[in-house]
């Protein structure tokens, strides 16, 4: 499900859109009498010709019976505005719900990237933003972005934007293994709730997503890059299958619905006792290995496709971990 | 005459009238209205919506001493009217900033921030690329409102009804879930958005009024494992070193850890044995479960019966 985003347009073209922004453009110039057009056009994102044309129509504004003095007054002289007899418009709308929070997550977030400040500029805005709207903004809404260390992000970031190459000493979750590499950032970013480098990897020789708390360490090389994203950046999923991967069929027990919810897969047939069959691509092994763990009796590999032995993956697995509790169980 | 114009026009006078005024005394008060009839009508629902739309509190109210009842309109200032959050100047810049940095798609944040003033800075400061997105659930807006304006709200939730005084959102490990007083099972109880089936519905109901516990702000930390009802437990988990920094990531800071020759032990309260088996697991044989021995022997068990397992068809 998605929201339209009628209010993000940079043209606004409707009665609607305009007056969205009239209504919070005029109550700033009431407020700011003789500020400059060239001023509030860049603050409110529209080229001067826009505000000339939008301002043209708020002295046509006033009360019954329209007489002179009962009309807005624009005063449009040497580049400068000013608004007079507007009291109605002096105060611009209230909030609505929508804006109120997208405005606390969006600073709770940032405000939880480690490093930022708790008691700068945003940290205040955000304390006079809720105080206006009546409430507490530590009880209503916590954002949290992903955990990461600030030293960490901080390199990343700095790499990021240097074009600078670094040696990270990495945690692949879905290989289970640990390597050097030498990467080449160009984005760091968080997605559901982890924070993520995106970068060219040398030993990959390919695009690579490393999320930064499975990064150990870190150093600087000081070796410029010239790697950027083959594609445009987008907020796309961070799972990346190739097209050389294996894909599996399982079986999922309704209690196992989940796993349709949280991990990319195609469901191919729901059957009436709610069990599901879903084909999945598998990345690396001891992914699909955690997976059959975890979920035990709730699902069964039905088409084992191209990655021969996948029946066998979860029992050889459960027998590895199983060792390490068999002596204590025995005592 | 324009539509912006008469929109602009019917604003000012709705804000200016102290009392509730007729359709028909907006048609002659405002200029560009058709004469009476069907396209007047139907010009003045437009408006109406188009008003709504805008989030302008446009209140329908009987006009005093009319026999049948005529409805009235009015926008009470008190209403429309933005509280000043006196921002300085660099407060407002960096609440452009977070906007631009995280997002939250679809809801306005550039119409919020042209009415706090809108943003004279420069165009492009060092964080004004997107460094997060938060998925937007069609749930959200009614929630807050319904924490904002201390309401309770109605949902299906794992297929029973709830009736729920809502508290907070935490947007937590990529999911945004809601706190709140769950009035029908008399218990504070917590939701994923996502599995929330259909819409939130503001309910009549009054608010029972129990009362908030404070320090909620750490509760929402709880991870799934403490998201249960079994009687609390400490279940020590040793985690191999060079994936004990990855495992310190789940614990908040308050739950012990120590150091071992292998690796980090550490001590959770478990209230969901299930959740928790499942978290250990993810770590494959680099982790174990040292105590309690009921936890660590069914684990075992769980293992084996894997092992076990008949050869599927």
């Amino acid at each position: 499900m998605t929201f339209s985003a009628r209010s993000s347009g940079r043209r606004p073209k409707t009665a609607g859109d305009r007056l969205r922004r009239l209504l919070a453009i005029v109550p700033w110039i009431v407020a700011n009498p003789g500020v400059e057009l060239v001023q509030v056009a860049k603050r409110f994102g529209l080229s001067q010709e826009e505000l000339i044309e939008d301002l043209n129509v708020v002295w046509m504004i006033g009360l019954p019976p329209y007489t002179p003095d009962a009309l807005v007054e624009v005063i449009m002289e040497d580049g400068k505005v000013w608004i007079h007899y507007a009291e109605f418009f002096a105060r611009p709308l209230r909030l609505s719900a929508a804006q109120g929070l997208a405005l606390l997550a969006s600073s709770e977030g940032l405000l939880s990237v480690p490093g930022s400040d708790p008691e700068g500029p945003l940290a205040r805005a955000l304390a006079k933003l809720a105080g206006a709207m009546g409430i507490d903004p530590d009880e209503v809404v916590d954002v949290e972005l992903g955990a990461a260390e600030a030293g960490l992000l901080h390199e990343l970031r700095h790499a990021a934007d240097e074009r600078t190459e670094v040696e990270i000493d990495y945690y692949s979750y879905g290989r289970d293994s640990r390597s050097t590499r030498r990467i080449a950032p160009w984005r760091v970013r968080s997605t559901e709730g982890a924070w993520y480098v995106e970068a060219w990897c040398h030993q990959a020789k390919d695009e690579r997503v490393f999320r930064v708390d499975r990064i150990a360490a870190l150093t600087r090389t000081g070796a410029r890059s010239d790697h950027g994203p083959a594609e445009e950046l987008s907020d796309s999923s961070t799972f990346r299958p190739h097209q050389d991967d294996p894909t599996v069929t399982l079986a999922l027990q309704p209690e196992a619905r989940w796993v349709v919810e949280a991990y990319p897969c195609t469901v191919l047939e729901e059957a009436s006792d709610g069990v599901i069959r879903v084909s999945m691509v598998i990345a690396a092994l001891p992914w699909l290995e955690r997976l059959l763990l975890r979920l035990g009796p709730l699902v069964e590999v039905v088409d084992e496709g191209e990655l021969a032995g996948a029946r066998q993956l979860g029992k050889n697995a459960a027998r590895r971990v199983l060792r390490r509790y068999e002596d204590s169980s025995c005592a | 005459m324009s539509k912006l114009e008469r929109l602009l026009n019917l604003t000012a006078v709705l804000l200016d009238t102290p009392r509730p005024l007729t359709a028909e005394d907006l048609r002659r008060m405002v200029e560009g209205y058709p004469p009476p009839g069907p396209s007047f009508r139907r010009a003045f629902e437009r408006d109406k919506d188009d008003l709504r739309e805008l989030g302008i509190p446009l209140r329908v109210e009987r006009v005093p001493a009319t026999d049948p009842p005529i409805d009235g309109y009015r926008i009470p200032p008190e209403e429309y009217y933005l509280p000043d959050p006196g921002l300085e100047r660099d407060e407002l810049a960096a609440l452009h900033l977070a906007s631009m940095a995280v997002r939250l798609d679809g809801f306005g944040e550039q119409e919020a921030l042209w009415k706090l003033g809108g943003f004279d800075g420069p165009e492009t400061a060092p964080m004004a690329q997107s460094v997060a997105s938060i998925p937007a659930d069609p749930n959200l807006i009614p929630l807050f409102g319904a924490i904002t304006s201390k309401g309770v709200v109605t949902f299906s939730y794992r297929e029973a009804v709830r009736k729920v005084e809502p508290w907070r959102l935490d947007f937590l490990r990529g999911r945004w879930y809601l706190t709140g007083w769950d009035q029908g099972r008399g218990a504070q109880r917590q939701y994923r958005l996502d599995r929330i089936q259909g819409d939130v519905q503001l309910s009549e109901s009054a608010l029972v009024g129990e009362v908030r516990p404070s320090g909620l702000a750490t509760g929402h930390r709880r991870a799934a494992w403490e998201l249960g009802d079994e009687p609390p437990v400490i279940v020590r988990l040793l985690v191999d070193r060079r994936l004990a920094p990855s495992a310190a990531h789940y614990f908040d800071a308050e739950i012990a850890r120590q150091d071992a020759d292998e690796g980090v032990i550490f001590s959770v309260p478990v209230t969901n044995e299930a959740a928790f088996r499942s978290f250990v697991l993810g770590f494959l044989e680099n982790a174990e479960v040292l105590d309690p021995p009921g936890v660590r022997s069914r684990i075992a068990q769980w293992l084996a019966a894997l092992i076990d397992e008949e050869e599927g068809p």
